[in-house]
């Protein structure tokens, strides 16, 4: 038998540990998911008729390991949180996690990669054209077939000229906007292909 | 039944059928009252060997509630300490007689198909 208080402390370290294990999550999220575990673990002590040291312990090994429990819950709430979401950021970090776990989302992660460089280069040569417009441009060359940045051939033309301030800004937001729906619309279809689906997926 | 491979951890593709099966076992269990976590627990253990670590379910449960199968409610209780109670939407009701019945033609599909496995193993 140990002291009731020493097991609370017990159970407050697997909550801590799971706390920081979910560390991703908004706050009131993780503290709703650690509100059910104590309850869980309450409501097993009391069916066990009391908590003892050798209770508590096997009423924690049957939940799991909280770093093992912990990414259930991200991989969820990332992949809800990124098919609502206009963040890039949030929008990736969901693809990253199916990335993890299918080829599928491998393949969509690297899109992702190639759209949002694209549109941050896009943006990048817009800005660059108003602050070094000799160096900048749409180059046009004997030995260049098309070109956005910088050149390195001689006999390149810049065929857009200022242009490319509008071009560049506005096409690299379309583009990011364009990434942002096409990603989301992709990852609709990663909770048919997760394998915690349902049978009917 | 764990199936063991020789190594003593479950195979990877009995792990994958019991997450493929555990959605619909949940649903199942919520057809006919609200409960709580716990609760949910004990019916599927009673009834199936679904569930590895009780850990895992309430991932599940928050899952299920985010796509609006089911819903729920912390209750005070006579223990002392609130319960958080779930209970099944109309649509969840749909989507669980949905699965249900995906899950009759499946199992009677695939259990003539093994059948000849399993006689020949008895013999």
């Amino acid at each position: 038998m140990s002291h009731p208080q020493k097991l609370q402390e017990k159970i407050d370290a697997y909550l801590m540990q799971l706390r920081r294990s979910l560390g991703e999550l908004p706050p009131e999220e993780v503290s709703e998911i650690l509100r059910e575990i104590r309850s869980h673990i309450l409501e097993r002590a009391e069916a066990g008729g009391g908590l003892t040291d050798e209770r508590l312990v096997a009423i924690l090994k049957a939940l799991g390991r909280p770093e093992d429990i912990a990414p259930l819950y991200q991989a969820d709430a990332l992949m809800t949180r990124a098919r609502g979401s206009m963040s890039p950021g949030a929008v990736m970090r969901g693809v990253h996690r199916w990335a993890t776990l299918s080829a599928g989302g491998l393949a969509l992660f690297i899109m992702g990669i190639a759209g949002y460089g694209a549109a941050f280069g896009l943006a990048l040569a817009g800005l660059g054209k108003i602050i070094a417009p000799n160096h900048v441009g749409a180059w046009v060359g004997p030995n260049t077939s098309f070109v956005i940045g910088v050149t390195g051939d001689p006999g390149a033309r810049d065929v857009l000229g200022w242009w490319l301030v509008p071009v560049g800004l506005a096409g690299g937001s379309i583009l990011l906007i364009a990434t942002t729906h096409a990603l989301r619309w992709a990852l609709r279809f990663a909770r048919l292909r997760r394998p915690t689906g349902s049978p009917t997926a | 039944m764990v199936i063991d491979a020789g190594a003593g951890a479950p195979e990877k593709w009995e792990t994958q059928v019991r997450k493929g099966w555990l959605e619909l076992a949940i649903l199942a269990s919520l057809w006919g009252e609200r409960l709580y976590g716990l609760d949910i627990i004990r019916r599927l253990e009673t009834h199936s060997d679904l569930l590895m670590a009780e850990g895992t379910i309430y991932p599940i449960l928050g899952r299920l509630k985010r796509d609006g199968w089911i819903d729920s409610k912390w209750v005070e209780s006579e223990a002392g300490h609130p319960r958080k109670y779930y209970w099944l939407t109309p649509a969840g009701r749909h989507r669980a007689v949905a699965m249900a019945r995906y899950a009759r033609t499946f199992l009677g599909t695939i259990g003539s198909l093994i059948e000849p496995l399993l006689a020949k193993e008895e013999r």
